[in-house]
């Protein structure tokens, strides 16, 4: 599953820790989901599009 | 936030804790054998150092000490540490007479069994805590 969090979060400034602290995760599940390493929780995701200010259609890519 | 803090307080405090005991023990020990305990239960300790340093910064940049990618890695660590401690158990029962002959007996007591059970899931707990962590 690809994901435009990394694209997203240069496009509002924020670091890596700006949007874990917002998400309320730790830095490295951030690190994780911009590589596509973790899929997150249906909240989490949740979570991340509200940060982003999109939804979870948009910031997912699911390739299957 | 507080929360965490004195979860991590406690923690240090554990490990200050065994690590004086063992020194303790230690002192009195008469010869290398008896110093492996003593050497498993300093690894365990300075892993606790790393991951009580580690997560104390971060609390303190105000991130959370847990979060549902944390807490699943810990879960399948301990998942797979207890699955690969019950072959461990099994290769201690298989080759008693050989840890027996390490601490110079004829048999090893119950105490240095279970003992010697726990550090290995321990151990196991520490090395698939690491490659979970890395592997995400």
């Amino acid at each position: 599953m690809k994901n435009r969090i990394k694209e997203l979060r240069a496009k509002y400034n924020l670091t890596q820790e700006d949007l874990a602290k917002k998400v309320g995760v730790r830095r490295e599940t951030i690190v994780f989901l911009e590589k596509g390493k973790y899929n997150p929780s249906l909240n989490l995701a949740h979570e991340v599009a509200k940060a982003l200010e999109t939804t979870i259609n948009d910031l997912f890519i699911f390739d299957k | 936030m507080k929360k965490d803090k004195v979860y991590l307080a406690f923690i240090a405090v554990l490990a200050i804790l065994v690590l004086a005991t063992s020194c303790l023990y230690a002192l009195e020990a008469e010869d290398f054998r008896s110093l492996i305990p003593v050497l498993v239960i300093a690894v365990i300790i300075i892993a606790m150092a790393f991951f009580v340093l580690t997560r104390y910064k971060d609390v303190r940049k105000g991130m959370p000490l847990h979060d549902e990618r944390s807490k699943k890695v810990m879960h399948k660590a301990a998942a797979t540490s207890f699955y690969v401690s019950l072959y461990w158990l099994l290769f201690i029962s298989f080759f008693e007479g050989f840890f027996a002959k390490m601490f110079q007996a004829e048999h090893l007591t119950a105490s240095q069994t279970v003992g010697g059970g726990i550090a290995g899931m321990a151990i196991m707990f520490l090395i698939f805590w690491v490659y979970y962590n890395k592997k995400g």
